[in-house]
């Protein structure tokens, strides 16, 4: 297998992450879309680590497994909040602030 | 073989039983990290107090607060004798793996965070109990943000440096939502939080080119390695990791154009943690930029200065720029803020020591200003924060001189007006500017500080110089002619007479100060054999 | 070595597809169980690059909790269960480009950095044992792990904060 596959992979995953949270408005889809920038990042750290032949990127590829599920569990959180006050998460329509 | 055939045999083998396994670990210099455990520790023992105590007196939480603040901050200066001591001291040295620095520059940093804490602090404590919020968690989320902060300065590995920046961000995420009834702070906390997500997502794709183009996470193997090899067969690949790494950083220090989130964000968030986040979050931001660019990759310093000189550039005149079209003080200073870190940005570009230095100094004494500043807007907004218009500090100067004059320091300072910490912490950027040869940058910031300098003025103005509000002169809504006088709780009070003679006093005596920034050299030191 | 490309790149395939319709479909759970898809061809990679332990933490943690709380938080928030008319903004065309400008310097910046180096040409084809990663993370990333454990309880006590009912 080639180092090359695996990274192009990742900056594909990457790119569409990054469109989806450009694009969309939906909070939550937002989320989802930096999900998967995540887990574009954590393909290119095991394919580093297993070019590397070290653990090393397995190990950080588990640190943003973790911190992932930590940024979900606030992100929705908050999601929850404002719909209890508004019912709306729509970002645009989250104009209060504008001006 | 191929890797499935090789997991298939791992798998067929037979389990043998593992009697004891010992794993070496690390050796840990306690010491070293005393003051990031005396500030992440207790943060717990304070929830768990806040559970278990039935009845505590008023403001318990925040004196406790201030108290674990104070003593992690009173063994970082401990602790910085001994780092930066070349003679009696052991100097700097990386602990844990060698992913963990203590050195003059993680420990000043430190200190800085600490003072951050224990200001939003004394802020917020008649803040939450003027709302209806008072409670632990507001408390132990600052120390836990502090924590992190801690841990981004100190950080020698990207992973390290990561980590550390996740544990700043995610409370502060929280705390900005945390007004439970005003709207305003909840889309603020989730406009952040997106944003914030985002910006990690980007920081950690940059992560991870750096470590494929270099072969290491430790700061200082992938010194090291550039050093011996400047043309990694990944150049390309380590220039594009280093973009999504300043992308990364752009987003929590807030420079122009990854800004955006800023005006709404400061503008929602309750005022105290705005104090936060403007002087401790963005001090760690950038204790972490100067690491990993002016330290790890100063090698490569021709190839990426260009861009963080543009983003200063840009930086500079859209945050000095945008204030000035501002009617809302908080959006205001969300813009002087975004002017201010594009000076520290100048201090960045330049890759020298006399740089770092400066941006040291400048992160303490704007700490110290922005502070204070949130202060008096916390106080004057009153309750839910409905005055935050540049109308509600009309003839503040008749009705609470004293109020109107600490104010007028602080902003006086933000200005650069000379005898206060303010200018010698412009003039240190600037000095480091031209010393480097950079003098168009050098004007650049001058311009900045000039088209800034209108903005504060016309709070000033209208502080002093304009009749209070007449209710004939009003739009329409008849106002009261004399507005209740502003409520100084006396916790707030204290930080802001204190935020105003630390101004004055490194006004007159800068010397104190850029002494101990010109001490705090960062390094970063490669991983022993 | 063949049958591993040829599995690699049906899993990829259907990724990317499947990751196109997490950010273009209009149905928010639809969204969701997309990303599942996308998630679970991250663990099949990480298992073909010989990662199984992170492998099979991407299952647990991600489509075990991550998604779970993502349909938690949809059906929660009772945001429309069909089609939305309006989850995209107008700058779409705008992203798009963007995305494939990024797309395009990445690439380039790839390719011009390991060219056709190849996996196990390096590490000898041996996998990394799970024994070696829980070796590494209590020797050289101590420090992070016990961030990650601060960090988590950060998480914690701020979703309480801002979930809890007054």
């Amino acid at each position: 297998m080639w180092l090359n596959q695996f990274l192009i992979l990742g900056a594909l995953l990457f790119c569409i992450g990054v469109y989806g949270v450009l694009a969309r408005r939906n909070g939550v889809m937002v989320l989802m879309s930096i999900e998967l920038i995540l887990n574009s990042v954590n393909i290119n750290l095991v394919a580093f680590g297993a070019f590397n032949g070290t653990p090393v990127g397995q190990v950080f590829a588990l640190f943003v497994i973790a911190v992932a599920a930590a940024e979900v569990g606030v992100g929705l959180a908050i999601v929850l909040l404002i719909y209890r006050n508004r019912t709306s998460i729509d970002l645009d329509a989250a104009d209060l602030l504008k001006g | 073989m191929s890797l499935l055939a090789s997991l298939a045999a791992q798998a067929a083998q037979p389990v043998t039983p593992v009697t004891s396994v010992l794993v070496e670990t690390p050796s840990v210099d306690w010491w070293g990290l005393l003051p990031l455990i005396l500030l992440a520790a207790p943060a717990m023992v304070l929830l768990h107090a806040s559970s278990l105590l039935r009845r505590v007196f008023r403001g318990f939480y925040a004196t406790a607060s201030v108290g674990i603040a104070g003593t992690a901050a009173a063994f970082a200066i401990v602790q910085w004798f001994r780092v930066t001591d070349l003679d009696g001291g052991r100097g700097p040295y990386t602990t844990v793996a060698s992913a963990y620095t203590v050195d003059g520059y993680s420990v000043f940093i430190t200190v800085v965070l600490c003072v951050a804490v224990i200001v939003s602090s004394l802020v917020a404590d008649g803040y939450l109990r003027r709302e209806g919020l008072d409670g632990a968690e507001t408390y132990a989320l600052l120390l836990l943000s502090a924590s992190g902060g801690v841990v981004m300065a100190s950080a020698n590995d990207l992973i390290v440096l990561f980590l550390g920046l996740e544990v700043l961000s995610i409370p502060v995420y929280v705390l900005a939502a945390s007004h439970l009834r005003r709207s305003a702070s909840q889309e603020a906390g989730f406009k952040y939080f997106i944003l914030g997500a985002f910006a990690s997502a980007f920081f950690l794709y940059g992560i991870a080119l750096v470590y494929g183009a270099t072969g290491s996470t430790n700061l200082g193997t992938i010194r090291q390695t550039l050093q011996d090899d400047p043309f990694v067969d990944g150049g390309a690949l380590l220039l594009a990791g280093a973009a999504f790494l300043l992308v990364g950083f752009g987003f929590k220090v807030a420079a122009v154009p990854f800004h955006a989130w800023t005006p709404d964000v400061y503008q929602g968030a309750p005022s105290p943690v705005v104090s936060y986040m403007a002087s401790g979050v963005k001090a760690a931001g950038f204790a972490g930029l100067v690491r990993v660019f002016d330290v790890t990759l100063a090698g490569q310093v021709r190839d990426w200065q260009p861009i963080v000189v543009g983003l200063a550039v840009l930086t500079l005149l859209g945050g000095s720029v945008l204030a000035v079209a501002q009617t809302d003080v908080k959006r205001m200073l969300a813009y002087s803020s975004i002017s201010h870190a594009g000076f520290l940005l100048v201090g960045v570009a330049v890759a020298s020591p006399e740089g770092a230095a400066a941006v040291l100094f400048y992160l303490a004494a704007y700490g110290l200003m922005i502070g204070g500043t949130f202060a008096v807007v916390t106080a004057v907004a009153g309750p839910g924060e409905q005055a935050t218009g540049i109308d509600a500090f009309r003839g503040l100067g008749r009705r609470q001189p004293m109020l109107a004059l600490g104010f007028t320091v602080l902003l006086f300072a933000q200005t650069g007006v000379p005898l206060t910490s303010g200018f010698f912490a412009k003039f240190g950027v600037i000095k480091a500017a031209v010393d480097g040869g950079w003098y168009w940058l050098a004007a650049v910031a001058m311009l900045s500080a000039v088209v800034g300098a209108f903005v504060y003025l016309r709070l000033v103005v209208a502080m002093f110089m304009v009749e209070d509000i007449d209710p004939h002169h009003g739009d329409g809504d008849v106002v009261a002619a004399t507005p209740a006088p502003v409520a100084m709780p006396a916790a707030l009070t204290l930080a802001l007479a204190a935020t105003v003679v630390a101004t004055l006093v490194v006004g007159f005596l800068p010397g104190l100060l850029t002494d101990l920034a010109g001490d705090a050299v960062p390094v970063v030191l490669a991983t022993l054999p | 070595m063949v049958a591993q490309n040829i599995f690699f790149g049906i899993i990829a395939f259907v990724m990317v597809v499947a990751a196109l319709r997490v950010v273009t479909t209009k149905n928010i759970v639809h969204a969701a169980l997309y990303l599942v898809i996308v998630l679970a061809g991250v663990a099949a990679q990480f298992i073909l690059t010989g990662a199984e332990f992170v492998g099979v933490t991407q299952i647990l943690v991600y489509i075990g909790a991550v998604v779970v709380l993502f349909l938690f938080g949809i059906m929660l928030t009772r945001a429309r269960i069909g089609r939305e008319v309006e989850v995209d903004n107008e700058k779409r065309w705008l992203a798009g480009l963007v995305a494939l400008v990024l797309f395009a310097v990445m690439s380039f910046a790839l390719v011009d950095a390991f060219e056709d180096s190849r996996i196990e040409s390096v590490s000898g084809g041996t996998p990394q044992l799970t024994s070696e990663v829980s070796d590494a993370i209590f020797k050289d990333y101590l420090i992070p792990f016990e961030a990650a454990s601060f960090l988590l309880l950060a998480a914690l006590i701020g979703a309480i904060v801002v979930a809890r009912r007054e």
